[in-house]
């Protein structure tokens, strides 16, 4: 009686005990990749995904510091030194420099992130036209990231389909990466739509795959290529959609953004209680862009990155009613932004005089700040970035010209954005110029219209004017070496990661 | 059948022997003769015969001597889950004579009473007058009174007692004589919680590290990982200052780049030790570190495990006991910076050195020596420990009982630091005919308070003088307190700390139940069942709330704010064990099967609002008394099974030769179909020289030599519960509209590895256990050499496959430690003077031998300063090598390579001179070497405990040796830019050439200056070598008359210091640094140093 109770006993702990639990459980975060990819909403998503890497970190506040700090209109005097270093003065220490892979980096998560949506969106069944639409977005925004990958870094690994661990491509050359921008930008130009209703502005139009297309001929200097799509701007469809604003200084202030001068706009938005740059961690993120906090004066922000002197002085073309060229205070915080001086200058709400004295030469760009509506900075500006203005697309479709002997049509593009800053035309002050003393001037205009842009460094090297002749206006250019410092050297890691990539020359 | 004493009388005819017992405890107790022939069970066929007569009476004996044995009642503490000196205390006295057969004529009368070295009376006692067999049992005051024969008035009294030395006492006519009884040295009856099963300690074949309980509860410490530093050979901890914040610890070296936490088992439940768990309600901890000890834990056995038995009633009326210490806590360090005018002084140097004008701030003329602040002074308090206890327990045969409440608190030394926690734990037993319950129950309730932001010990160091604390200066819409964050004349990137204690706050609670039940069933004598049910339920929330204001120069101006993170933790244990021992003539076979089940999961939920509604000064910090911004998160972070199949077989033939077999089979959720199971075997042998017949040294008391290997798993927590699906990730937003609308965002962010498994250890052990001179000294040493293969490492993919969210984890390191482990310990044993001390010696040899495919010519993985490279320990550091210098210009431009380039062009005579590793004429970082290791070629620890009469010492001393510590701060501060300076620096000038501090000068624009501060260079790194004195402890035990009246026993007072002395070079505050991580383990980024605590403190019972 006992041995049975005892065996029963063992028998029924044993079956109850013997059953091996579920050991499949199910992520309740998340969909599983397999999951995805259903319907238009899914494919929104995906799309909406390749937009958000441009407010990452390293895209939105370290990328400008090499297209502005790094060229000479710019100068660095952070209490880092390896922003001065690495960024300014052409003295790379660390091939894998922190802030340089992370606009490599960030350039790519957004090229992996078009490359998903361009090969999982053709699959799904939804409305075709929209579904062309955000392949074309996806395929613009892809080639937005090649174009900073060629012009900062040349010749990087062409990735075009979803990454996979353990792909190891070799290095493209700098003419097979813009080659692949043209076919990626030509393409969406194809499909994007020329505007968007009031909630989607932001969205890549045709009007900015034209105007990227453009940029991306004009670096390999193919103006003959860049003039059809310039000319949609400027003087076909584009020129009923697009117009200079009134007023320049417009193009820079929170109040009036998306306006009609916007070509292609980052968009940013405060986010009060982010906690992290990092757009994956969490979807409190920081949607704002930490640049202006970077560049603030100093007492301010960071003012990691600031303006030389010289750029100042280009302003000396006084307007028709003899005043100061507008343009320079919408452009810069300095002891004159204010044209009386420092005691009337205002830097965030107090007199430059109060804050540096009358003796400090000091220039900090101004166009990415928010000093028109507050006080202080953060890491979290809304303020959006211009990227392509219709001042930049008619500058660029001068140079065109004027590189492709139409010099006499190209002035009236030039004289459009001297007007609107209240300046003389060049028709009347500078007639019948040359191609090559056009194009001097030129490159005066885009330093007046476009400073603290991000365009300087672009224009430099098409322009071929990158050397140690500049060391004079920013004596970072000393070490300059012709050959080498056009392109950034390859992260060493990637290359030691894979052995098919190759080092940029003389790097 | 027949009645038991008639049974006894026989046997002690039928063996030559004397048996002794109180007339109660046998009466009515009867046999029957067919158990009386029993199958001999014990080499002894007298004591086997003993056994069956007793065991079915609910009797057990005490083996006095060859020829004695004294009959007692079983304890109902022995019936259930042992502990180490289980059989203390149970002796069911009183204070009638024990009867005997013979009784000889009484000529004297002696009386007195037995103690334990610690003060405590000893019930229960054994006292014999020598060669007679004349004997009583001490009353349940420890008292005793003995007639003891004629002609023995100068003979010997014997005192014997289980779990003390056995004492002869000549009488030398006294009448009165008191005892003191010493701990067993090696109590050879000890027994061992092995995991599932607890074996004799003499048995154990495995590396298993005791540490008593006395010895770790004397140090003041938050949890138990702290409290046992330096106790234990193999075991590496190391401590932080912060209140409520654990210690690091690390078992035999570091064999994973991801997690070196030890499982921690607490009374069968596996649930982690940290600080909600109350220290003084451990009765024993347990360190299994080979794989054969650690095999029956499987895939979560690898770091070690540690296994923590508490505190159980035990059979007696109920007892009361209660301790109360209070102390006082002060950083044992401070730095040695400059007060505001020396500060001035050095910058207006600094900056006429650049060519430069001082700023405002210590220009003469403008330099306000009015503001002299003293940040250390601002920041630091003395602070408070209080630990108060009170437990009450007892039991009968078959029940026990312990209830105790606990309250511990710690003011930090930091403002604004503190860590508090109130538990109460309910352990019982019952036992119902074949079956016994119990439960061990713990609940606790932590709560740890803190800033959010920044760290103290390096603010206050770096902080300017010149910068007030607050100031109407500094007055502004986003600093409306106007605190001292510094100006464009006195510019420093620290955080203002006190401002950051005053604007911010974050509270941490952690409700908490760990605890199991289980019912364990006799099936036969020989097979136990049992099932065993564990919980740990936690209820955890943080609060961060953030006043309006700033704390640091050029600092984003945050909004005030409340944050909320509610989390419910939840692990489930659920085991069926079947325990058996049998013993077949020589042969004795024990072990365990079963399976273990466990789940674990964590659900959390976030919710904030910022602009906090104020009323004058007063913050209202609900979240629905906000008005601003709301957020809200919230997810499953955790959710995973573990499912195991567990065994093991010890077998042992005449306690001469011991074989153990372990296995486990283990699946966990953790990872993919294909590798979800796992095989952990393992094998252990023993052979007790000491045994062998032809073994004849009378010195050596027991010898044994131990040999085990095995494999072992771990699964760092890192990985969480998905870690090898692919998922869409659907955080990332997006602005777009005129309204600047949010969108949402989806796609696969991070790249998965669908093949990963647990990291694996294979280990072998090679042991040596002996015991001299009556065991008085004994002795372990054992030599290990493991492998960890298939280490998990985040293995780097090339940035353009734009992974997001960590590198995907791979399997694909190997780490090796190899060490040596000896620990010692020496017992002396007088009537009042009583001492004893042990030491423990550690060498620990690691070095990583593969790391993957970290890409083309790269055998290391980097972290901060330090490189894991292969054929080197994980995390050395990896540094320029600097060499003095430059005194000259001469000295300069003759410093070249081999084609003649100046190596060091931009350096100006009083720069630092490095060394040229690659001869490329360059320094850069290519010129790093390994420069040190951050792991000590030796750690050792000491304990020395004495009692002379009522006063009683305890020492502890740990040492560590031959380490590198990084020193970070030390870095901040001879760096000397925008930062206070040490008080005794001397920068070099053309006419001060001897010293060692760099020429000082403005880092904008030179180069030389910018070179000396490479922090990739071994000016900073330092001998981590220390001794401290890690507790000192004197106490003293009240006389009994003075506590009669209080009806109180065995009361103690004493008085402690921690931490009172440390030897080192190191220049930073505090040598024992826990590190960054596990690859910078010798990082002082400003680690919180170690608190010296000077504390008094009483325990007793009534």
């Amino acid at each position: 009686m006992k041995k049975a109770f005892i065996y029963t006993f063992i028998a029924a702990a044993l079956a109850t005990a013997g059953c091996e639990p579920d050991l499949d459980i199910e992520n309740p975060n998340q969909l599983t990749v397999e999951a995805y990819w259903q319907n238009a909403s899914d494919a929104l998503a995906g799309v909406n995904a390749v937009y958000s890497t441009l407010h990452r970190g390293s895209i939105s506040r370290w990328m400008p510091f090499y297209y502005i700090i790094r060229s000479d209109e710019g100068i660095s005097t952070s209490g880092d030194g390896n922003i001065i270093n690495n960024i300014d003065k052409f003295l790379v220490t660390d091939y894998n420099y922190g802030n340089a892979y992370g606009i490599w980096n960030d350039n790519y998560i957004g090229i992996n992130r078009a490359n998903q949506v361009i090969a999982y969106v053709p699959d799904i069944t939804m409305d075709e036209t929209l579904k062309q639409q955000y392949i074309a977005e996806a395929k613009f925004l892809r080639g937005l990231y090649y174009y900073h990958l060629a012009t900062l870094w040349g010749n990087v690994p062409l990735v075009v389909n979803v990454s996979v661990v353990g792909d190891v491509p070799a290095s493209a050359t700098q003419a097979e990466v813009f080659a692949q921008i043209e076919k990626d930008l030509t393409e969406a130009a194809a499909a994007l739509p020329t505007s968007y209703g009031s909630t989607d502005l932001g969205r890549a139009t045709k009007g900015a795959a034209y105007a990227l297309l453009a940029k991306a001929y004009m670096q390999q200097h193919k103006y003959t290529e860049a003039l059809t799509p310039l000319q949609w701007l400027v003087t076909g469809e584009g020129a009923s959609i697009y117009n200079l604003m009134p007023n320049y200084r417009d193009n820079f202030l929170i109040t009036t953004e998306n306006n009609q001068e916007s070509v292609f706009e980052w968009q940013f938005a405060e986010n009060p209680t982010e906690t992290t740059d990092d757009d994956i961690a969490t979807a409190n993120q920081n949607y704002g862009t930490s640049i202006a906090q970077f560049f603030a004066p100093s007492g301010i922000g960071w003012s990691d990155g600031e303006a030389n002197r010289w750029a100042v002085h280009q302003f000396y073309d006084e307007t028709t009613t003899g005043e100061r060229d507008p343009r320079l205070e919408a452009s810069f915080l300095f002891d004159s932004t204010d044209v009386r001086g420092p005691a009337y200058s205002m830097i965030y709400g107090k007199t430059f005089e109060s804050r540096y004295g009358t003796d400090n030469s000091r220039v900090w760009f101004r166009k990415f700040q928010n000093d028109h509506w507050k006080n202080e900075e953060g890491y979290r500006s809304p303020n959006n970035w211009r990227y392509i203005r219709y001042a930049d697309v008619l500058l660029m479709y001068a140079e065109c010209l004027n590189e492709t002997g139409s010099t006499a049509q190209a002035y009236q593009y030039v004289d459009r954005v001297r007007q609107r800053a209240g300046l003389a035309t060049l028709t009347a002050t500078m007639p019948n110029l040359s191609a090559d003393a056009f194009l001097e001037q030129l490159k005066h205009e885009r330093l007046t219209e476009l400073s603290g842009e991000g365009h300087r460094w672009n224009d430099l090297i098409r322009w071929g004017d990158a050397g140690p002749q500049l060391a004079d206006r920013d004596p970072a250019f000393a070490n300059f070496v012709v050959g080498k410092h056009e392109l950034l050297p390859i992260p060493q890691t990637d290359i030691d990661l894979n052995p098919n990539l190759a080092q940029n020359p003389n790097w | 059948m027949k009645a038991l004493k008639e049974a006894l009388t026989e046997l002690e005819a039928k063996y030559q022997v004397s048996i002794m017992y109180n007339s109660d405890v046998i009466a009515d107790k009867v046999v029957t003769d067919k158990k009386v022939k029993g199958k001999a069970s014990k080499a002894n066929a007298f004591e086997s015969e003993l056994d069956i007569l007793l065991k079915t009476n609910g009797l057990k004996y005490d083996k006095v001597s060859d020829k004695l044995y004294v009959i007692t009642a079983v304890s109902s503490k022995e019936a259930f889950a042992p502990s180490i000196k289980s059989e203390r205390n149970t002796f069911e006295s009183n204070q009638e004579n024990i009867k005997h057969e013979a009784e000889p004529a009484m000529a004297v009368t002696i009386t007195g009473t037995v103690t334990s070295s610690k003060g405590e009376t000893l019930p229960g006692v054994t006292v014999l007058v020598k060669g007679t067999s004349s004997g009583m049992t001490t009353d349940p005051n420890g008292n005793y009174t003995i007639n003891v024969p004629d002609g023995q008035e100068n003979g010997t009294l014997v005192f014997s007692f289980i779990g003390y030395t056995t004492q002869e006492v000549p009488i030398n006519n006294r009448t009165t004589v008191n005892v003191t009884l010493g701990d067993d040295v090696k109590a050879l009856e000890e027994v061992v919680v092995i995991g599932y099963q607890t074996v004799r300690k003499s048995d154990v074949t495995g590396a298993v590290s005791i540490v008593s309980a006395e010895n770790a509860d004397r140090v003041t410490a938050s949890s138990v990982a702290e409290s046992i530093q330096g106790l234990a050979p193999g075991v590496t901890v190391r401590n932080s200052g912060v209140p409520g914040q654990g210690a690091a610890i690390e078992i035999r070296g570091v064999a994973s780049f991801n997690d070196t936490n030890p499982l921690y088992v607490i009374d069968g439940m596996i649930a982690e030790a940290n600080v909600t768990i109350n220290n003084n309600d451990i009765a024993s901890i347990q360190i299994l570190k080979d794989a054969s000890a650690a095999a029956i834990y499987g895939s979560r056995a690898a770091n070690g495990v540690i296994i923590i038995t508490t505190k159980q009633g035990k059979e007696g009326p109920a007892k009361v006991s209660f301790s109360a210490k209070t102390g006082v806590q002060t950083i044992s360090n401070r730095w040695d910076v400059m007060n505001s005018t020396e500060f001035a002084a050095m910058q207006r140097t600094m900056y006429t050195n650049s060519g430069a004008t001082p700023p405002s701030s210590v220009a003469e003329g403008t330099f306000n020596p009015n503001i002299n602040t003293n940040w250390q002074d601002e920041v630091l308090q003395t602070g408070s420990l209080q630990d108060y206890n009170l437990a009450v327990s007892g039991g009968t045969a078959t029940t026990s009982y312990l209830i105790s409440a606990s309250y511990f608190k710690n003011e930090g030394y930091v403002k604004s630091n503190s860590f508090d926690r109130g538990s109460l734990r309910i352990n019982t037993r019952s036992q119902k005919g074949r079956v016994t319950f119990g439960e061990n129950l713990l609940l606790s309730h932590s709560v740890i308070k803190a800033p959010t932001d920044g760290n103290p010990i390096i603010d206050m160091a770096v902080m300017l003088p010149v910068i007030p604390v607050q100031d109407p200066s500094y007055i502004t819409t986003t600093n409306p307190q106007g605190w001292g964050i510094g100006t464009t004349n006195a510019i420093t990137y620290a955080y203002n700390p006190v401002a950051v204690r005053e604007l911010s706050a974050s509270t941490t609670n952690y409700g908490k139940l760990v605890g199991n039940a289980f019912a364990d069933v006799k099936l036969f004598e020989w097979l136990n069942y049992r099932f065993n049910a564990g919980a740990e339920v936690s209820y955890d929330f943080d609060k961060n709330v953030r006043e309006l204001g700033v704390w640091q120069y050029n600092a984003s101006p945050y909004p005030s704010s409340v944050n909320e993170e509610r989390s419910t933790f939840l692990s489930l244990l659920f085991e069926h064990t079947l325990n058996f021992n049998k013993q077949f003539g020589d042969h004795l076979i024990n072990g365990v099967v079963g399976i273990s089940s466990q789940q674990t999961s964590r659900e959390t939920t976030i919710g904030g609002r910022t602009n906090l509604t104020t009323s004058g000064d007063n913050y209202f910090t609900t979240i629905g008394s906000a008005t601003g911004e709301a957020t809200s998160d919230g997810g499953t972070p955790t959710d995973y099974r573990t499912f195991g199949y567990l065994g093991r077989v010890n077998y042992s033939f005449k306690d001469r030769y011991l074989v153990t077999l372990t296995g486990r089979i283990d699946k966990d959720s953790r990872f993919g179909a294909n590798y979800r199971t796992g095989y952990f075997p393992s094998i252990a042998a023993s052979w007790r020289i000491s045994q062998e017949n032809f073994f004849h040294v009378n010195a050596i008391s027991d010898l044994k030599i131990n040999a085990s290997y095995g494999k072992l798993g771990i699964i760092p927590t890192s990985l969480g519960s998905w870690p090898y699906t692919s998922y869409i990730n659907n955080n990332p937003r997006v602005v777009f509209g005129a309204d600047q609308g949010i969108y949402v965002g989806a796609y696969q962010a991070t790249l998965a590895n669908p093949d990963l498994r647990w990291e694996e250890r294979t280990q072998q052990n090679l042991g040596l256990d002996a015991s001299f001179f009556q065991n008085k000294l004994s002795f372990e040493f054992n030599i290990y050499n493991s492998l960890s293969k298939d280490v998990l490492l985040n293995l780097p993919v090339p940035g353009y496959l734009g992974n997001l969210g960590g590198n995907p984890y791979v399997n694909s390191a190997s780490i090796r430690n190899k060490g040596l482990e000896v620990a010692a310990t020496y017992r002396s044993q007088g009537s009042d003077l009583q001492w004893d001390i042990s030491g423990n010696i550690t060498t620990i040899k690691n070095t990583v031998e593969n790391v993957g495919n970290q890409g083309q010519d790269v055998n290391y993985i980097s972290s901060g300063n330090t490189r894991s490279q292969v054929g080197n320990p994980v995390g050395a550091w990896y540094l320029l090598k600097t060499d003095g210098l430059f005194q000259n210009q001469a000295e300069i431009d003759s410093y070249t390579n081999a084609d003649g380039v100046i190596i060091q062009p931009d350096a100006q005579p009083g720069d630092v001179k490095y060394i040229d590793q690659n001869g490329d004429g360059v320094i850069d970082t290519r010129d790093r070497v390994i420069a040190g290791s951050p792991w000590p070629s030796l750690q050792a620890g000491m304990q020395f405990n004495a009692s002379y009469k009522r006063i009683s010492l305890n020492v502890q001393l740990t040492g560590v040796f031959g380490n590198k510590i990084y020193n970070s701060v030390r870095y901040t501060l001879d760096a000397y830019q925008n930062t206070n300076f040490r008080s005794d620096i001397n920068p070099w000038t053309p006419t001060n050439i001897g010293t060692d501090d760099p020429r000082i000068g403005l880092l904008a624009g030179d180069q030389g200056i910018a070179a000396n501060n490479y922090d990739y260079s071994d000016r900073w790194l330092e001998s981590g070598s220390y001794v401290r004195l890690r507790n000192l402890e004197i106490g003293y035990n009240l006389p009994q008359n003075l506590l009669d009246r209080a009806q109180i026993r065995n009361t103690r007072i004493y008085i402690s210091g921690q931490n009172l002395f440390t030897i080192t070079k190191y220049t930073g505050l505090d040598p024992d640094v826990t590190g960054a991580n596990i690859q910078e383990r010798g990082l002082d980024n400003g680690h919180w140093p170690a608190s010296r605590v000077i504390s008094i403190g009483i325990q007793g019972e009534f």
